[in-house]
């Protein structure tokens, strides 16, 4: 697993190289989205809000998840993860004033993201973190940001296109997990590993025919890999990503929503998008619409 | 308690393919112990040496280790036992990662099987063998019908203890495609967060009774070479 | 059979010294020394329990094969009886006897059981023929050892002190069964310290001290006048008993 990583990390190593090679991306590719980090954002809040103490400390905490490719990644010799959810987490971070580099990142996996919010381990959550009532019930998920839904991960020569195609097949994903058991009702034998980096070598050395999971977490996969994976099929389920926070301080809520929109009328949400999950050639998609913010 | 009982059939099916990776690697690696123990007892030295080997390896490396050489190095170095799935025994279609876990769990058991016999076989007295030898067996027969009739009784209760090992060593396949019961019970409580122990306690009492099933059986099979 | 120069050596230990010796057919030949002399040693080479570094071993004229099915076949045309009896632990008296017949002999079980019914009355545990060897006294348990090595069809009969872990009163037994075989015609080499065995049966009997033969005589000269001081020296010892 810890060779899987290394692995990637060169691979991003190498990507990041030939892009400055080639004189692309002009400004440095691991700097990702270019933020135009707010002078005095403190002012800019109402004394006691959340958002104020955060600007008048100028650094704040967010967990992203380190083992998501496209998403949220920290090789082992990386500074700072990247990927979308850290890009994300960057322009929401400039809108308080505070520079990526002030931002601590924490690791959050799936099952410490409500723990860390509700110890204030965190300030924010960016870790592929769907949106759902029982979630909702303990902590509080602004946006979504980015919705995506359950796919597949083939091989580039793979004739699977359609989940029919999958009836009678060997899919893989994370043991236990809920796109195991979607893909099992789909008539496919469940493949089960503890990590998605394990899951996607069974793809690509024929152990297993596809593997699934959310498909902004495939694309960033088939980022890594175009000319060896790819990611197939119409969404067969909705998973709406939200940036979660404490039910502490509610008035998180609103800030986050403004500063999406935001970020979907100045370009800088797609831009974040094209510079991580765009690199599998996916289209930009559509933006998506926000939940009002509860009543308080 | 009710993620359970309104899903027993999935319950029953997840220990059903733990019993199908016990039972296969269970016998498959008595078969194999058996080989290797004979040869490490045998008098031909290069045999000996590579039974040495084989369990020196199996017996220190991890049996995660060996599952992650199996199921994500083998495929890697082309190995990925895929041909097995044409194979059909009894309307039941062998898969590749059942195939694959059968082999690691085999691996490793087997040089734990091999020792016990081994320390079955040291118990016998020296002149049992001499005495066969001397009426003319070959080692084969001297071990056939000589040594390890005798040894049979002193390896019940550690061959018990590796099958045992070897029943619950079986969850380790959760974790490389192999949905047992560990892997339902890690779905479980992905979708009944709600009632982790009660769910938990349900599982562990599956393997309570896989347990309790063998050590009886060796008991038994203890208290019949005891009258014999 | 034949022995010529043979050496061995357990790492520094010499513990056979060029051993010369012939014994012709239906010849009984008594073995005696001091403890560690290296008679047991001997008993094990000629049987190939051990491997010997030098010299060579006939039997019929023909060398002992090095290993494999024709050292197996070897083994059992010369039987051997143990001190320590060596029963099959898991068989019966009569299971004791047929199973080298029957697996290195490949007699049918029929012919193999006939057999061992007419041995195990010859040294008289025919009685005992369903009994495990635990349920057996000592001297019964090496009568069927003996029983057991017969039934092979030997050449040669080894016997390694095979009266030295019973009782008295169980000696004798034992040591009528030998002489039946003597009188039988049996070529035997005999590892014992039992005079009487020696005087009525043996036609020779080789002294062994620190791994070299030191007299060879008969059994009269050697009990009443032997040549060598170290078997005055022994026969003192033993004589005193
Ligand atoms: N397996 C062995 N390894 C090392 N030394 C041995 C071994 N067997 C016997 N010996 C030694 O060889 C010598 C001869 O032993 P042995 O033939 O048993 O003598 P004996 O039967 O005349 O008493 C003794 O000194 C004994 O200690
Ligand atoms: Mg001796």
């Amino acid at each position: 697993m810890r060779r899987m990583k290394l692995g990637m990390a060169a691979v991003a190593v190498l990507l990041a190289g030939s892009l400055t090679a080639c004189g692309e991306a002009g400004d440095d590719d691991n700097e990702g989205v270019d933020v135009d980090v707010k002078e005095d954002a403190a002012e800019d809040f109402d004394e006691g809000t959340r958002m104020r103490e955060l600007a008048e400390e100028g650094k704040v905490t967010i967990g992203v998840k380190f083992d998501q490719p496209g998403l949220g990644f920290k090789g082992a010799t990386d500074d700072a993860p990247s990927g979308f959810d850290v890009e994300m987490g960057k322009i929401l971070a400039a809108d308080l004033g505070i520079d990526p580099e002030n931002i601590e990142w924490k690791e959050t996996i799936s099952d410490n993201r409500e723990p860390f919010l509700e110890a204030g381990e965190v300030d924010l959550v960016l870790a592929t973190y769907s949106i759902t009532p029982e979630r909702r019930a303990v902590v509080g998920q602004a946006g979504p940001y980015y919705v995506t839904g359950q796919q597949l991960l083939v091989r580039a020569d793979s004739d699977i296109d359609s989940l029919d195609d999958i009836r009678g097949t060997e899919v893989c994903s994370v043991t236990g997990s809920t796109s195991l058991e979607n893909i099992k009702a789909e008539g496919a034998t469940p493949r089960g590993f503890d990590t998605y980096s394990e899951c996607v070598s069974q793809v690509l050395d024929g152990a297993v025919d596809a593997m699934t999971t959310d498909g902004a977490i495939l694309l960033g996969y088939a980022a890594e890999q175009p000319d060896d994976l790819k990611v197939v099929v119409e969404p067969f389920s909705e998973e709406r990503y939200g940036v979660g926070y404490s039910l502490d301080h509610p008035e998180m809520c609103e800030w986050i929503n403004e500063t999406i929109e935001e970020s979907f009328e100045n370009g800088q949400w797609e831009e974040a998008f094209n510079l991580t999950l765009g690199e599998a050639g996916v289209e930009t998609p559509e933006q998506p619409e926000l939940d009002p913010c509860p009543a308080s | 308690m009710e993620a359970v009982f309104s899903n027993f059939g999935e319950y029953l099916d997840a220990f059903g393919v733990t019993l199908a990776l016990f039972a296969v690697s269970g016998l498959a690696s008595m078969v194999l112990g058996l080989v290797l123990a004979t040869m490490r007892v045998g008098p031909v030295s290069v045999l000996r040496g590579a039974a040495g080997l084989y369990v020196t390896v199996f017996r220190n490396t991890p049996l995660l280790v060996i599952f992650i050489f199996m199921a994500v190095a083998a495929p890697k170095l082309g190995y990925t036992f895929r041909f097995v799935e044409d194979v059909e025994i009894a309307g039941w279609n062998v898969s590749a990662y059942f195939t694959r876990a059968c082999i690691a769990l085999t691996l490793y058991t087997s040089a734990f099987v091999c020792e016990g016999i081994r320390s079955g076989v040291n118990s016998v007295q020296l002149g049992q063998a001499e005495a066969a030898r001397a009426v003319g067996m070959t080692f084969l027969q001297s071990m056939r019908h000589v040594i390890l009739p005798q040894a049979g009784r002193a390896v019940i209760p550690p061959l018990a203890s590796v099958q045992i090992a070897l029943a619950k060593n079986t969850s380790v396949a959760a974790v490389f495609g192999m949905a047992e019961a560990t892997a339902t019970m890690r779905a479980f409580n992905n979708n009944y967060a709600d009632q982790r122990v009660q769910i938990f306690l349900l599982f562990a009492l599956g393997y309570i009774v896989i347990v309790e099933i063998i050590s009886f059986g060796s008991h038994m099979l203890e208290r019949r070479a005891k009258v014999a | 059979m034949r022995l010529a120069g043979v050496q061995k050596h357990y790492g520094n230990l010499h513990v056979l010294k060029d051993i010369d010796l012939d014994v012709a057919r239906g010849e009984v030949v008594v073995v005696i020394g001091p403890s560690g002399a290296g008679k047991s040693t001997l008993c094990r080479a000629i049987n190939r329990l051990e491997t010997i570094d030098e010299g060579e071993i006939l039997l019929d004229g023909q060398p002992l094969p090095q290993e494999g099915k024709g050292l197996a076949r070897l083994r059992a045309d010369v039987g051997m009886v143990f001190q320590s009896f060596n029963l099959f632990a898991h068989k019966t008296v009569l299971e004791n006897v047929t199973l080298g017949p029957i697996k290195v002999r490949k007699k049918s079980k029929a012919e193999a059981e006939a057999r061992a019914k007419e041995l195990l009355e010859r040294v008289g545990v025919a009685h005992q023929a369903a009994k495990y060897p635990a349920q057996l006294s000592g001297g019964q348990q090496q009568r069927v050892a003996i029983a057991r090595a017969l039934a092979m069809d030997p050449k040669v009969m080894l016997f390694d002190e095979p009266t030295s872990a019973l009782d008295p009163e169980m000696i004798k037994e034992v040591l009528d069964v030998m002489v039946d075989l003597a009188e039988r015609g049996m070529t035997m080499i005999v590892v014992t310290h039992e005079m009487g065995f020696a005087r009525t049966a043996a036609n020779r009997v080789v002294f062994m001290a620190d791994g070299a033969i030191v007299e060879t005589t008969n059994p009269e000269k050697f009990f009443t006048n032997p040549e060598s001081d170290r078997a005055k020296d022994f026969l003192g010892k033993i004589l005193k008993h």
